[in-house]
């Protein structure tokens, strides 16, 4: 295992293909077979591209979705990817290296509202998700058959994960994260409310992303410490709990305000912490931690708005979408044909030679 | 004889306030501004206007104007109305189910894309450049519709934040048409008579102010006097209307359903001030210019303005009110379509939309069109000139024959380049 002092050079972000996605995605994952790298964004479409080919090329999208895909879980049994929209509709595919990966089921009203994750539980029979309407729902992953329900909370969760011991941990937007039984008994709650704040109308902030450690001893929260809504800005923050415990063990502001919200969060399997931060257009950084160091390891800012990360399985790829420059502006900016252009996302697609 | 009001000719003497609980609308001199017929009208039926400001830009995509699941349509759904044919964002259902009452405009394409000229400029009606300040909407109505006859401020101003005398909004109708803004929905500071002053030595006190008043006023411009004591005579009057302060005195189930949140409070306390009989009430909501964070900001913001603007409406509705009351919200101006790297949408002036009702207003429509993806005004663009025009026509005030008089200089009291929406007015 590679020390503090060597994982910012292991792990230096210097080379990356960029894959560009247009429109912008919300988020990309390698899938466990670590063949393909998918992503869901604001076009309703599930986008592939073969990262185990030269030059990545993009296969077929997956449609039939709505709004914007911001599910995205795998099972590597059978090939399942379940991907999930801001209408509220589920969908199941197998085979999902296959050009046209086959609707294994679908839930077009698994929620009333905007899906914000889905998560597949570690012994790969369920499938969890929360969503807008402020209802967390297990899922068969075989035929999509509702299996449980949480009692409805009282304000929306905006993330989930699951522990590796089938126990499951969500986040909400006032900022707690509990920590449920299978069987709905609430475990514990973290307080991770100062990544909230009430600005005149608007709830602002909350629980932007969840990551457990290899050995799901160290829960990390992610969001950002919020100064105001509208634009909103704030210092994004990272907090890590001991899961057993729920002591927060260390706090991490990683920037200025105008960087914002910690989008993502991923532990590597040597050990340390990554994350990716999106704020103020034009600002992005992506953040090595380690849990006994109080300041990061690395901080690389040269992509902008980053809204995912994600490991390769072998640990030696990392995919950050993020955002082109010049994505803002106010009024009519057109292009020299005088069409009105939208955004993309290009996705860093790093390689490390650990 | 000059058909053209002089500003003097209005004045609001402290007399004519106090006594204004008595009936003396016709002592405002409104017949010799307006057109009599429609003076006549007015003058039967009060008009009064609700004017609810969205400070900093609400998105049309997430409220009045969905584009579900196109390119910049964002991830909400769009909800049917009990208007067959009329969609809007899943994120106002409680206004969809009242959208017989309300008229859409989705075609506003206005000229500023900045908060700091574009408030003053839509607030303004963005008039032809004749080298002056144009009122703000409210000071217009106020100056041209008048106080009406309960002794309360023409124009109030319930906002977040400070209170005060906002006398700029009166541009060149001078400092007596401004707007008494209410901090938070507070009464001014020092409202209630100190205990040790009894109604006689008041009365007193006051024989003597006004005293001291005519003698300061005697060397100077005749404005300044005049709204020095409109002021004052406006506290006294707020100073027995106390009730329309006392939020824990409002019916429980009125705060309920306009939602216990600032905005629903000062809502309410809004539909209090019209029932009192403010002629121009304006409220504010601040915190929309969503840059960053446009999604989970309007999930949060839209279901509270949604509560609180619905069940004014339907509370206007019922009270048989909305014969009466001109009812408008909305900002400076909309959100870009495209979606920055923030997750937010800037300002976008090109195509957007207001949602209106009441007075002269035809409900159950949705006026203008914007192409498939929200880019641009399909059919007729409307400038916030057509609606000034559009909104006078409503309240009685026909801008055609209807003009300020800025010491001698006539000026159209909205731009002369722009019509009323005839398919708004009923």
């Amino acid at each position: 295992m590679p020390d503090a002092k060597d994982i910012a050079k292991l792990y230096e972000p210097k080379t990356s293909t960029i894959i560009t996605a247009e429109p912008q995605v919300s988020l990309a994952r390698f899938s466990p077979c670590g063949k393909l790298l998918v992503g869901g964004g604001y076009d309703a479409r599930v986008r592939r591209w073969n990262v185990a080919a030269e030059g990545m090329p993009e296969l077929p999208a997956l449609e039939g979705h709505h709004g914007w895909v911001e599910g995205l879980a795998f099972r590597a049994e059978g090939e399942l990817l379940f991907t999930a929209d801001s209408w509220g509709q589920i969908c199941c595919w197998s085979g999902y290296t296959e050009d046209k990966p086959a609707v294994k089921w679908k839930l077009d009203q698994a929620h009333d509202g905007w899906v914000r994750t889905l998560a597949v539980n570690p012994d790969g029979k369920s499938v969890a998700s929360c969503a807008s309407d402020r209802c967390i729902r297990i899922w068969s992953a075989e035929d999509g058959a509702k299996q449980f329900e949480f009692p409805q909370s009282e304000f929306g969760n905006l993330c989930l994960k699951y522990a590796p011991d089938g126990t499951l941990l969500t986040g909400d937007d006032r900022g707690i994260v509990r920590h449920w039984k299978a069987d709905g008994t609430l475990i514990r709650q973290f307080d991770a409310s100062s990544l909230y704040v009430l600005s005149r109308l608007q709830d602002v902030g909350g629980v932007f992303a969840l990551a457990l450690d290899k050995e799901a001893k160290t829960l990390a929260v992610g969001g950002t410490k919020p100064v105001n809504g509208g634009t909103v800005v704030g210092v994004p923050t990272i907090l890590l709990f001991d899961l057993a415990t729920g002591e927060q063990k260390q706090k991490y502001d990683l920037g200025t305000q105008n960087d914002c919200y910690v989008a993502d969060l991923q532990f590597h399997d040597d050990d340390f912490l990554s994350a990716v931060t999106y704020g103020t257009p034009g600002s992005g950084q992506l953040i090595y931690l380690k849990a006994e160091e109080k300041a990061p390891l690395l901080t690389y800012k040269q992509m902008q708005n980053c809204h995912s990360l994600s490991w390769h399985p072998d640990g030696k790829r990392l995919a950050v979408a993020a955002t082109n420059g010049g994505s803002n502006g106010n009024g009519r900016p057109v292009d020299k044909e005088g069409k009105y252009k939208g955004n993309n996302s290009p996705i860093h697609v790093f390689t490390f030679s650990t | 004889m000059n058909p053209l009001c002089k500003p003097w000719e209005h004045a609001l003497s402290r007399r004519q306030l106090l006594g204004a609980a008595a009936g003396v609308a016709g002592s405002l001199g409104l017949s010799n501004l307006l057109h009599p017929v429609a003076a006549a009208d007015m003058q039967k039926k009060a008009k009064q206007v609700l004017f609810i400001w969205i400070d900093g830009g609400m998105s049309q995509l997430e409220s009045w104007d969905p584009k579900p699941n196109t390119l910049f349509g964002g991830p909400f759904r769009a909800i049917p109305t009990s208007v067959p044919g009329i969609h809007v964002s899943e994120l106002v259902p409680r206004s969809a189910k009242i959208m017989q009452h309300l008229a859409i405009v989705r075609s506003l394409c206005t000229q500023d894309n900045s908060h700091s000229a574009g408030v003053a400029r839509i607030q303004r009606g963005d008039p032809k450049n004749r080298g002056v300040t144009y009122p703000y909407f409210g000071s217009a109505v106020a100056k041209l519709l008048g106080a009406g006859t309960s002794g309360l401020p023409p124009y109030v101003w319930i906002k977040p934040g400070s209170s005060g005398f906002i006398h700029q909004d009166a541009g060149f109708l001078g400092p007596k048409f401004g707007a008494v803004a209410f901090g938070d929905g507070k009464p001014p500071e020092n409202l209630v008579l100190h205990d040790s002053v009894t109604p006689a030595d008041d009365d007193e006190r006051n024989v003597l102010r006004a005293a001291a008043n005519a003698r300061y006023a005697k060397n100077r411009r005749k404005q300044v006097g005049e709204a020095t004591s409109y002021v004052y005579d406006v506290a006294r009057t707020l100073m027995k209307r106390q009730d329309l302060f006392d939020t824990t005195k409002f019916d429980p189930k009125d705060v309920e359903r306009y939602g216990t949140h600032e905005f629903g409070r000062h809502m309410l306390q809004a539909r209090k001030m019209l029932e009192a009989g403010v002629t121009f009430v304006k409220v504010n909501s601040y915190g929309w210019d969503t840059h960053g964070d446009n999604f989970n900001g309007h999930l949060s913001l839209m279901p509270k303005f949604d509560q609180a603007f619905a069940a004014m409406v339907q509370d206007l509705a019922d009270r048989s009110m909305l014969d009466n009351v001109l009812v408008i919200a909305m900002s400076e101006f909309g959100r870009t379509p495209r979606i920055n790297g923030h997750i937010g949408r800037d300002h976008w002036p090109e195509a957007w939309s207001l949602v209106m009702t009441g007075c002269g207003i035809k409900r159950g429509l949705a006026v203008g069109e914007t192409n498939a993806e929200g880019t641009w005004v399909k059919n007729q663009e409307f400038d916030i000139g057509h609606m000034f025009h559009t909104w006078f026509t409503a309240l009685g005030i026909d801008p055609a024959q209807t003009q300020y008089d800025n010491g001698g200089q006539p000026l159209p009291i909205a731009h002369d380049g722009c019509h009323a929406v005839k398919e708004l007015l009923s």
